[in-house]
């Protein structure tokens, strides 16, 4: 799993307004830079360190909604509660087929036969599962998701 | 999955450090109501809910870590958490695999296939259930053996410092 980005200065004595801005910021750049390798697909981890980064950015916007306008905050924490949502049907299946592969070399050949159907057909869930989450890539770049966040972040 | 409590008190104009004595203790009692569940290994929900409430105080502690100096208390409870998380984590990862796997089986069987399972599927099922019976025992000792060195107070006492 790729590591966590420092937050570059949350000194203790700023309002907590400013360091918010700074974090959430720093979370939601984070997650959106493996975007592109969680849309090629090639690297499971990809997918993974995206969802995590979503996580980490959902639990400094949990912390810290009370420091901005209600109902935009809202609006963009939706939006990354459904990113989250889409990479964690991708992601638990990429698990459960790794699992499954690793298994497979413990087995009899008799069984591996029965493990091997069940691989094949988490492989066709996860093509399913890649579908929406692709689809909502697409949807957030039509609506300028990504500098819109940022503007209402940073920008205020 | 339950969801995450709604944080009250935070006050966006005062300083950083004092909002982390506001956020961290209510993280703590997120994690902490789901404590009467535990001892019943089929609450898996329950279980879930523990370990996505203690992912979220772990991202939190990690969000104001900066606050606390000297670090080493906080780092050592840090760890404890993260280490928590992850058996309940692979705790829930069983329980995830047995739900693939008996609803493979019955997707696959059809009359009397349903009473014998595929042998392969068999197999995995009966070591999924140790599995996640170890890391149930494991999870539930580390808990007990916390609970009594007082590790919630422990926590509690190092954000208010």
């Amino acid at each position: 799993m790729a590591k966590v980005w420092e937050i570059k200065s949350s000194a203790t004595g700023k309002k907590l307004e400013t360091c918010a801005r700074q974090i959430i910021a720093t979370r939601f750049r984070e997650m959106m830079s493996y975007k592109e390798g969680a849309r090629d697909g090639t690297d499971i981890e990809c997918v993974h360190d995206m969802r995590v980064a979503s996580r980490r950015l959902r639990a400094a916007m949990d912390n810290f909604m009370d420091c901005f306008p209600k109902k935009p905050f809202k609006k963009r924490y939706k939006h990354v509660k459904a990113i989250t949502r889409t990479m964690g049907c991708v992601r638990d299946l990429d698990v459960l087929i790794a699992h499954f592969q690793k298994e497979l070399s413990t087995l009899s050949e008799a069984e591996q036969g029965d493990i091997q159907g069940l691989i094949e057909h988490l492989r066709q869930k996860r093509d399913e599962a890649r579908k929406p989450m692709l689809a909502l890539f697409a949807e957030l770049e039509a609506c300028d998701f990504e500098e819109k966040f940022l503007t209402f972040f940073e920008g205020l | 999955m339950a969801k995450a409590h709604k944080i009250t008190g935070v006050e966006p104009q005062h300083s950083y450090c004092a909002n982390a004595r506001i956020i961290l203790p209510q993280k703590v009692e997120e994690v902490y109501m789901w404590e009467t569940f535990i001892r019943n290994p089929a609450r898996r929900e329950e279980l879930h809910n523990m370990r996505i409430a203690i992912k979220r105080l772990r991202y939190t502690m990690e969000l104001f870590g900066v606050v606390y100096k000297p670090k080493k208390r906080f780092t050592e409870c840090l760890a404890v958490l993260v280490d928590l998380q992850e058996i309940l984590g692979d705790v829930h990862d069983s329980d995830v695999v047995l739900d693939v796997l008996t609803d493979y089986a019955y997707r696959c069987g059809d009359g009397a296939a349903r009473d014998a399972l595929a042998p392969g599927v068999a197999t995995l099922i009966a070591r999924t259930r140790e599995t996640r019976k170890a890391d149930y025992e494991t999870f539930l000792e580390k808990w007990e053996h916390l609970s009594a060195k007082g590790f919630k107070q422990k926590l509690l006492a190092i954000f208010a410092a």
